[in-house]
């Protein structure tokens, strides 16, 4: 997977988050437009794996995008300027302005964290927490949940083709949905419980309670200069947003 | 040196097992436990890795000593409770199934070797060290950078392995650490067992079935119904009988019921593909088979390229065809396609070109529920589709989700479960059963829908003894009854005793024919 | 008997931060009086900054110091069923998603892991869920809090014998779907414009063109989706905790000592007859 990156995640992901509360703060479109154009869009064709995330974006913005237009375009009560009258339902400018608003603001959350998830190398990540010290139960839980995942949708996959060939029909009608969910559900919990009940055992043989920091396999990518940029980062930004939102109220 | 002294053991069902047994492991020994499903190996061995079940109900009478430390247990509420991971640094255990054992949040072997030292903070490089050693003795050092999730079967075996014993313990336990495996990773994790006894490690294996060939002094401790019938050396036991406590040896035929299959006995050595390559699938044999009941004509398929955890090998012009009464086996290394060509017959894969009949249905675009009744189809891996709370009603599944009425459901589930021996436990849970029992659960669900056609993946992969020769005389019989059989399986004994022919697969083509008789 | 090889007699179980958990709590129930008192003039077109930053602190926040007192009373047992409940609930709830379901189903391992290892677990469970789901869907993210609370008041049913009967569990999952949903609504409206599925937008529209205000149709749209989403879960997740062996569950110190299942065992007879998948 070719990807480029400088950054170590935590510090990735922060200046990520820290990017959308900006965003909430200054609450302008101009904004959220420039955080797009130059901050997203760049990162996104640097980041070696372009169409993957594009389409991402696409994927998951895309459906509310369009769903939150037809909402406020067609059925925004408090707008006064009617510009197509459709019965029950009314296209105003102010619903469609506000849609546009909201709808940018979401572009460019999804793209900004989906860039960051995305080109984010989650070992590192986990073991830059368990350098900095961070509680292992945290770093476990989370670790396990991401490895989990891809091993869930497969298995899920395998279930619903094993209970295929024993006479499972998806029929259209809820309960034939629901009777499908029971059945696949079923065996895929059981399954990873009796997994689970075996790890509960391995991670006590691991000497996973052992009291004390653990220690990672994993070399440290992260430096006391990143670790200093990270705090600036937040100070600047708490500073920045109290002061402009403490004008905003003045005003 | 451990020493494991049991007055009596009783999971919350309260049967007693592993009354009197007493055994001592000594430094470097190499000790197998084998005995058919039931007969309490996991929980001698699970206790030999301190595991004694008090927190899940079970009551344990008896004591471990350990390097000249004795534990008793009295079976009480105030019995010693013994520190997992401080035992574990001197008894590793590997348990049955792969997936538990692994910590899923390493992203490379070598993390998930680490997982252990890491958590006791072992500081970095010496924590590099550990890994580094263990892995270059049991050869696992080009695989240390790989995603331990997508690690072939005995990859994957030999990670857990060293996981588990990169403490350094001096006994390492385990579960049928050879269950799945094809001939070559058996060869893999065998040799990395050797290297860790080189070093002075005891190792307990635990078998279904007693081993053809073993280490060297290799000893063999014997179980039925929890009890030890025989403790000797491997020569001494592969020739003490211990077939009529229904423990076989590996590699032995299945004794098929003699009334149904007299004229299956002589059987001559099957040339393997190299000997015999045909390029076209066998001629019908004879007249006695007819009408086909599957037919394949020059099948291909290929998995889309992403997607899928590995690259897998599809089917390339796969020509095949089986007649009713005909029992045929498909073998091939690890990777050749045989599951895949077995998905075909019951429209789990559709080809891409060419065709595939199943009992005169053409499998077109029809979902594959639909084909149940004409293909019953046994996983692999049977415990992906165990989802009711009894053994009866998981049977009643397939009769019913193919349109069975209810009470002809219950029959046919009941008379299943006859056939393969678990009448008794139409009550049971099938989570609650051994291995064994839940692979005979799932062939009964099978058979319960009353296919012409069975597609059986690995059917003897972990079976014991008396199961294996069941299976034979059941796939024998319903061929006898004008069935078709269609096993993928890499137990060469029982595809010689078993199958009309065998077709080779070698990189989703079929390479060669060998017909029996 | 003392032994390197034993544990002591006792281990006491620690103890939550019980700091950390009232104020994750006073924080979450602040952030929601202040969005829904404070707040109604913005509702009415603006995409309200104040209150958008506030929902995302507030819930996030919030979640997160309930997480950080819920870690240290975790036992292994909780803890490695919570990453399964994760997966589970992005896996079901990604599918569910891009189906464009009226209901969401996101929720269905928090329910279990609540069932089956607490009320702490199952909160701890839904947030961390949430946060991690956010990465992949940023829409998940403000919900933590939401997703939180399920996961608790799913666990506090089981405790008081929600689980115990098959008929119950529907009961319980109205009422923890319209508390959810409650919840919910003001962190969809302003943090996304009550965005959702082409399902959940058109119960909005349907509630929008009678006049109502967003978040009053967000809220309505809430009761209604997350009661039924709820009723749904909980179902499912009451019929594969009956499918779970004995065994299994009783490996839950939790799920044992409540007895939340009640004294269910095969029921053997009654098994007989019923048909199967029901």
């Amino acid at each position: 997977m070719p990807r480029r990156r400088i950054y170590n995640p935590l510090t990735e992901l922060l200046a990520a988050v820290l990017l959308v509360v900006l965003v909430l703060v200054v609450n302008r479109w101009e904004f959220s437009l420039a955080v797009l154009v130059f901050g997203v869009l760049p990162a996104v064709l640097l980041s070696g794996r372009a169409r993957q995330i594009g389409l991402a974006i696409v994927l998951v913005a895309g459906p509310l995008l369009l769903s939150s237009l037809l909402l406020h375009g067609l059925f925004f009560p408090e707008g006064s300027t009617v510009l197509v009258d459709l019965g029950i339902a009314r296209v105003t400018a102010e619903g469609l302005t506000f849609a546009a608003g909201m709808g940018l603001r979401m572009t460019v959350f999804t793209g900004v964290l989906l860039t960051a998830a995305m080109t984010m190398d989650i070992p590192e990540l986990l073991a830059t927490m368990t350098h900095r010290g961070w509680n292992r139960k945290l770093v476990f839980i989370v670790g396990s949940a991401v490895g989990l995942l891809p091993h869930v949708a497969l298995r899920a996959q395998q279930v619903t083709r094993a209970q295929q060939a024993r006479g499972l029909v998806v029929g259209r009608a809820p309960l034939s949905r629901f009777r499908a969910l029971v059945a696949v559900t079923t065996p895929l919990v059981i399954g990873l419980l009796v997994d689970a009940s075996e790890r509960n055992s391995m991670l006590e043989a691991r000497g996973f309670s052992s009291p004390g920091a653990r220690t990672s396999y994993l070399p440290d990518t992260d430096t006391p200069h990143q670790r200093r940029a990270r705090r600036a980062m937040v100070a600047v930004v708490g500073v920045f947003s109290a002061a402009w939102l403490v004008i905003a109220a003045v005003a | 040196m451990i020493t494991l002294d049991s007055e009596t053991f009783a999971y919350d069902d309260g049967v007693p097992l592993l009354a009197g047994l007493a055994l001592t492991v000594r430094p470097g020994e190499y000790v197998v436990i084998a005995g058919a499903s039931g007969s309490g190996k996991t929980t001698l061995a699970r206790l030999l890795a301190g595991m004694t079940g008090a927190d899940a109900g079970s009551v344990f009478r008896g004591s471990i000593a350990l390097d000249g430390e004795t534990i008793r247990f009295t079976g009480t509420p105030t019995d010693p409770r013994i520190d997992p991971a401080a035992w574990s640094s001197r008894v590793a255990y590997v348990a049955q199934g792969a997936w538990g054992q692994l910590s899923m949040m390493s992203a490379t072997v070598g993390e998930e070797i680490a997982f252990g030292p890491s958590n006791r903070g072992v500081p970095p490089e010496r924590l590099r060290r550990l890994v580094a050693e263990v892995a270059a003795a049991l050869k696992l050092t080009p695989l240390l950078d790989r995603d331990p999730r997508r690690l072939s079967g005995g990859q994957l075996q030999r990670t857990i392995i060293a996981a588990a014993v990169v403490q350094r313990p001096r006994i390492l336990v385990l579960d049928e650490p050879f269950q799945g495996l094809d001939d070559d990773a058996v060869q893999d994790v065998a040799a990395a067992l050797e290297a860790l006894r080189r070093d002075g490690t005891a190792v307990v294996v635990c078998e279904p079935m007693l081993p053809l060939s073993a280490p060297s002094g290799a000893r063999v401790v014997a179980l039925a119904d929890g009890r030890p019938v025989f403790d000797g050396a491997l020569d001494e036991g592969l020739r003490a009988g211990l077939r009529r406590y229904g423990i076989g040896a590996a590699g032995d035929p299945p004794r098929v019921d003699p009334g149904i299959a007299a004229d299956r006995d002589r059987r001559s050595p099957v040339p393997g593909p190299a000997h015999e390559p045909h390029r076209e699938p066998a001629r019908e044999p004879d007249r006695e088979f007819d009408p086909p009941l599957v037919i394949l004509r020059d099948v291909t398929f290929r998995y889309p390229a992403a997607g899928e955890p590995r690259p897998q090998t599809g089917l390339t012009g796969v020509n095949l065809s089986v007649s009713a009464g005909e029992i045929v086996a498909v073998r091939g290394p690890n990777g050749s396609g045989k599951s895949t060509l077995l998905q075909h017959l019951d429209g789990l894969y559709r080809a891409d070109s060419g065709s595939v009949t199943v009992g005169g249905i053409l499998i077109r675009r029809q979902p594959t529920g639909a084909l149940a009744t004409t293909v019953g189809y046994l996983f692999q891996d049977t415990d992906q589709q165990l989802f009711e709370r009894t053994v009866l009603r998981e049977v009643s599944y397939g009769p019913l989700a193919t349109g069975s009425r209810r009470a002809d459901g219950a029959r046919r589930a009941a008379e299943a479960l006859d056939r393969v021996g678990l009448g008794a436990l139409q009550n049971a849970h099938p989570y609650e059963l051994s291995f064994v029992q839940r692979r005979l659960v799932a062939l009964a669900s099978l058979m319960a829908t009353g296919p012409v056609v069975w597609a059986l993946d690995e059917p003897t992969a972990g079976l014991d003894e008396p199961t294996r020769s069941m299976l034979a005389t059941l796939l024998t019989r319903h061929a006898a009854g004008g069935g078709a059989v269609v096993l993928a399986t890499h137990d060469a004994a029982f595809a010689d005793a078993v199958a009309h022919r065998s077709i080779w697969l070698e990189d989703g083509r079929i390479r060669g024919t060998s017909t029996a008789s | 008997m003392s032994s390197s090889l034993t544990l002591a007699a006792e281990s006491t179980a620690q103890r939550p931060r019980r700091l950390l958990l009232a104020l994750g709590g006073a924080l979450i129930v602040a952030t929601y009086l202040f969005l829904v008192i404070v707040q109604p003039a913005e509702i009415a077109g603006g995409m309200g900054s104040t209150a958008s930053l506030v929902s995302l602190f507030g819930f996030l926040g919030g979640g997160a110091l309930l997480v950080g007192g819920i870690l240290p009373m975790l036992t292994t047992s909780s803890l490695v069923v919570m990453p399964l409940g994760i997966a589970l609930n992005i896996a079901i709830g990604q599918i569910a998603g891009s189906l464009g379901m009226q209901i969401y189903l996101d929720a269905i391992g928090t329910v279990l892991v609540a069932v089956l290892a607490g009320p702490a677990a199952g909160a701890a469970t839904g947030a961390i869920s949430n946060a991690i789901w956010g990465l992949f869907n940023p829409f998940a993210l403000p919900f933590a809090a939401g997703a939180a609370l399920i996961g608790l008041l799913a666990g506090l049913a089981a405790r008081y014998g929600a689980f115990r009967r098959v008929y119950l569990a529907p009961v319980a999952g109205v009422i923890v779907g319209a508390i959810g949903g409650l919840v919910a609504a003001p962190v969809a409206v302003f943090m996304f414009g009550a965005a959702g599925t082409f399902g959940t937008n058109a119960i909005i529209a349907a509630f929008r063109s009678m006049g109502d205000k967003l978040l009053v149709a967000a809220t309505k749209q809430g009761l209604l989706s997350d009661s039924l989403d709820k009723i749904v879960v909980f179902v499912l997740v009451a019929l594969i905790v009956y499918a779970l062996p004995q065994r299994a569950v009783r490996q839950f110190p939790f799920a044992r000592t409540y007895r939340v299942l009640g004294t269910r065992t095969g029921t053997p007879t009654r098994a007989a007859v019923q048909p199967a998948g029901k």
